[in-house]
């Protein structure tokens, strides 16, 4: 472009108007893909691994009419931030925390129109009861644990990142809790339900399309409920201290052995030598 | 054909005085620091001896440099997997007694003693322990001059070539010869230090063959102590990286000779590059024992060659280098002369240092008061300085020290060097028949003009034609990768960049 000449608008308009369809559709079809928008989908997506509808208790209480004992605002509040309620010091979070075993509501992540839809399906009277297991094989849980057996839908094993007494001693990834203390421990029989939907936003990304079969998810929690931290008799961690101790210093004597020679030095040796030589003359 | 250039040197013997100005200009610009107490970058030994550190010649003992296995150039040292057992008890070095127990002395006391019956003294002090030392048993120069001594001398390596009866002549008193090896790193083409360093972290620079250590990659391994057959790299106690010569690489880049050069008394090291073929290189640390010094010339070019200097313009070897290179005095020593050779080329490092041998003193009796050499005729040429067949030490211990053994090469240089001087002595003393000096030159293989620019070079040359250093332009090329005055801040010798203490 030379000096002078001001640039042409045209092409402005075209970006003008793409700008314009796309705000409009968007607004208008601004409908979360992928989340369930049915009350029903998003309870049992989210909220059946601890809670039933006139089931009894699991993890978390059993949610049958509790639209009429908390008040519509608390409730809101409570399911938008569960974290930052009970951090907030509310009483009636701080009772719930303590009588289900210490465990916290975990955020959900829900945004406004469904903590809504929520409300009113709670509100509707509509019941859903746990969900009954198989009976689940310790053996073959392990070997989903730890990936020796594939999970029917495709799903990650729980190893690559979670860790949990009974799999070895080098265990398994860090980037999840160690499940030894954070499984059956934490959620008891809750832990069943949890697996056939994990709530949590990380285990829920993972596992919202790949979900467990009913038969894995027994599996696991069989697997997941005997699993313990491995006790070690006290005599042995003497043992293992006598075991290195001498083995170390059988090392040291081999590489004593081995090049022990290596600081002798060659003036001293050869003055020696020599010396010794003329002396023998 | 793929030319390099690389700054070279060569050390004429005939002219060291052994007076390790070289070595004292050394130590007190680069090894004054604490932990380098006991390092000589440039030392100065007494030949016949043993040397610093002792007996470094003595690869069975020192495992340094390259030697020949089944047909393939292998380090001596190791094989890689022996490398890596051996890694924490390298079981090659030197002790620190083998170098030397360095020392200074308690001079505060000459002030300060008590008044007493007796002078006061100045005693030495260790500078590793700082305790008064009793008994000092070795230096860097232990043998200083004593080419006859019953122990150090006896005892060097080169002699084991020699007949017994040849053994004991040299200690015959009118036989007893000495002469003197300055040694700095030889900067070698191969080196095994480089091989050997297991961190990488010991390089050649490009553009002009200087073999450095970097300071911040080094991780005291010190096999580089033991894979440099010349005991020329140094591990600093204090610093815990090994150090060697820089070939005074900050004066080189401002056009100076290094210190050691600039500072010889006798003015005998000369200072230029060389132009030299690297696809050579393995080729040439392969031939056999007695072609090493005749492949190690082939493989320096002729800087005059049209095709030497495309090849090299072709690698970005500048116009002002390749001038250099045809003014070099190195190339004229080495390759036109052959006059200088490499020291030890049995190591098979290909060193880039090399030495004009020393004309050593014929034997001569003083007879009613002459000097008389009539003993030292040989058959086909005249006495005095012709007497190579009888010289005072036996060729063999120089071949031994520059030619991996081939006694023709060390002759070859030797009647070179007497036809310069029966020719000169022709011309100035006059007692030479023209006939003489004709098959003087003839043995040496050489003709008067050579020899007159041999003697030119040798005797009177000026600080130009010794030291001819090519513009290393480091100052423009250090511009590629930081700003040249952020650079210039900086200063001495260590690690420029503070390095992060190890976390395990």
């Amino acid at each position: 472009m030379t000096k002078g000449e001001r640039p042409s608008t045209i092409w402005f308009v075209p970006l003008l108007v793409f700008a314009l369809v796309t705000t409009v559709t968007g607004v208008t079809f601004a409908q979360p893909l992928g989340q369930a928008s049915d009350g029903e989908a998003l309870f049992k997506e989210k909220c059946v691994a601890c809670h039933t509808i006139g089931g009894g208790k699991l993890v978390g209480p059993d949610l049958a009419g509790v639209t009429d004992n908390r008040s519509n605002e608390w409730l809101t509040q409570w399911l938008l931030a569960p974290d930052q309620v009970l951090a907030s010091g509310d009483p009636i979070a701080t009772e719930l925390f303590n009588t289900y075993n210490k465990v916290p509501m975990p955020n959900l992540g829900l945004t406004p129109d469904q903590v809504n839809t929520l409300l009113s399906y709670l509100g509707s009277g509509a019941t859903i009861g746990g969900s009954v297991l198989p009976t689940g094989n310790a053996v073959t849980g392990k070997a989903f644990f730890v990936g020796d057996k594939r999970f029917e839908n495709g799903g990650p094993q729980c190893m690559s990142c979670h860790s949990i007494a009974g799999i070895g001693s080098l265990g398994g990834g860090n980037l999840g809790p160690d499940l030894t203390a954070n499984g059956f421990t934490k959620y008891g029989d809750g832990l069943a339900a949890f697996l056939s939907s994990p709530p949590t936003v990380t285990m829920n990304a993972v596992w919202k399309n790949t979900p467990l079969t009913p038969q894995e998810q027994a599996d696991l929690f069989a697997f997941m409920k005997n699993a313990s931290v491995s006790g070690r008799e006290p005599g042995a961690l003497l043992q293992i201290a006598l075991l290195a101790i001498v083995g170390a210093a059988a090392l040291i004597a081999l590489a004593q052995v081995y090049w022990g020679k290596r600081l002798k030095g060659v003036r001293r040796p050869m003055i020696e030598r020599t010396l010794a030589a003329s002396t023998k003359k | 054909m793929d030319i390099r250039s690389h700054v070279s040197m060569v050390f004429h013997l005939d002219k060291c005085i052994g007076c390790h100005t070289c070595s004292i200009a050394c130590k007190n610009i680069w090894t004054d620091r604490k932990g380098t107490e006991y390092m000589w970058w440039n030392n100065v030994e007494t030949k016949p001896g043993t040397g610093y550190p002792t007996l470094w010649e003595d690869q069975e003992k020192y495992k340094g440099g390259w030697e020949k296995k089944n047909g393939d150039l292998k380090l001596k040292l190791h094989s890689r997997l022996k490398g890596l057992g051996n890694i924490f008890y390298n079981p090659f070095l030197p002790t620190l007694d083998d170098y030397y127990e360095p020392w200074t002395y308690d001079y505060e006391n000459l002030f300060n003693a008590p008044e007493g019956d007796d002078q006061p003294t100045a005693r030495a002090i260790s500078m590793v322990t700082g305790k008064p030392m009793d008994n000092i048993e070795a230096g860097p120069n232990w043998d200083d001059d004593l080419g006859g001594s019953p122990i150090y001398a006896r005892n060097d390596v080169n002699l084991d070539g020699l007949t017994d009866d040849e053994r004991e002549q040299l200690n015959e008193l009118e036989r007893v010869v000495f002469f003197y090896l300055p040694r700095i790193c030889n900067h070698c083409l191969n080196p095994g230090c480089v091989a050997a360093c297991p961190a990488g972290a010991i390089y050649k620079r490009g553009e002009d063959g200087i073999v450095l250590i970097a300071q911040d990659k080094c991780r005291a391994w010190r096999m580089c102590i033991s894979g440099c057959p010349y005991k020329k790299t140094y591990y600093n106690w204090a610093s815990g990286k090994s150090e060697k010569c820089i070939l005074c690489y900050p004066r080189l880049e401002s056009g100076q000779p290094p210190a050691c050069f600039h500072s010889c008394v006798g003015r005998i090291r000369y200072l230029g590059v060389l132009l030299y073929d690297a696809d050579q290189i393995e080729k040439c640390a392969s031939v056999p024992d007695e072609e090493l010094v005749a492949a190690q010339r082939n493989m320096i070019q002729d800087p005059f060659d049209p095709e030497v200097i495309k090849s090299a313009k072709a690698n970005g070897i500048s116009d002002a280098t390749i001038a250099s290179a045809q003014n070099s005095p190195v190339y004229k020593f080495v390759k036109k002369w052959g006059l200088a050779l490499p020291l030890h080329p049995d190591f098979r490092t290909l060193p880039m240092l090399y030495y004009v041998p020393p004309m050593l003193p014929v034997l001569a009796k003083t007879k009613d008061g002459n000097y008389d050499v009539s003993d030292a005729e040989s058959e086909n040429l005249p006495a005095l300085l012709s007497s190579l067949e009888r010289a005072r030490m036996p060729i063999k211990y120089m071949a031994s020290m520059f030619s991996a053994g081939n006694v023709k090469v060390v002759e070859d240089v030797y009647r070179k060097l007497i036809a310069v001087r029966i020719f000169k002595r022709a011309q100035t003393v006059k007692d030479y028949q023209q006939a003489e000096v004709d098959a003087a030159l003839e043995a040496g293989n050489t003709t008067a003009d050579e020899v007159e620019s041999i003697f030119r070079l040798t005797a009177l040359p000026t600080y130009e034609e010794r030291f001819v250093v090519p513009p290393l332009a480091r100052e423009v090329a250090v511009e590629a990768w930081e700003k040249p005055l952020d650079r210039k801040r900086e200063a001495g010798f260590g690690v420029r960049n503070k390095i992060a203490k190890r976390k395990f």
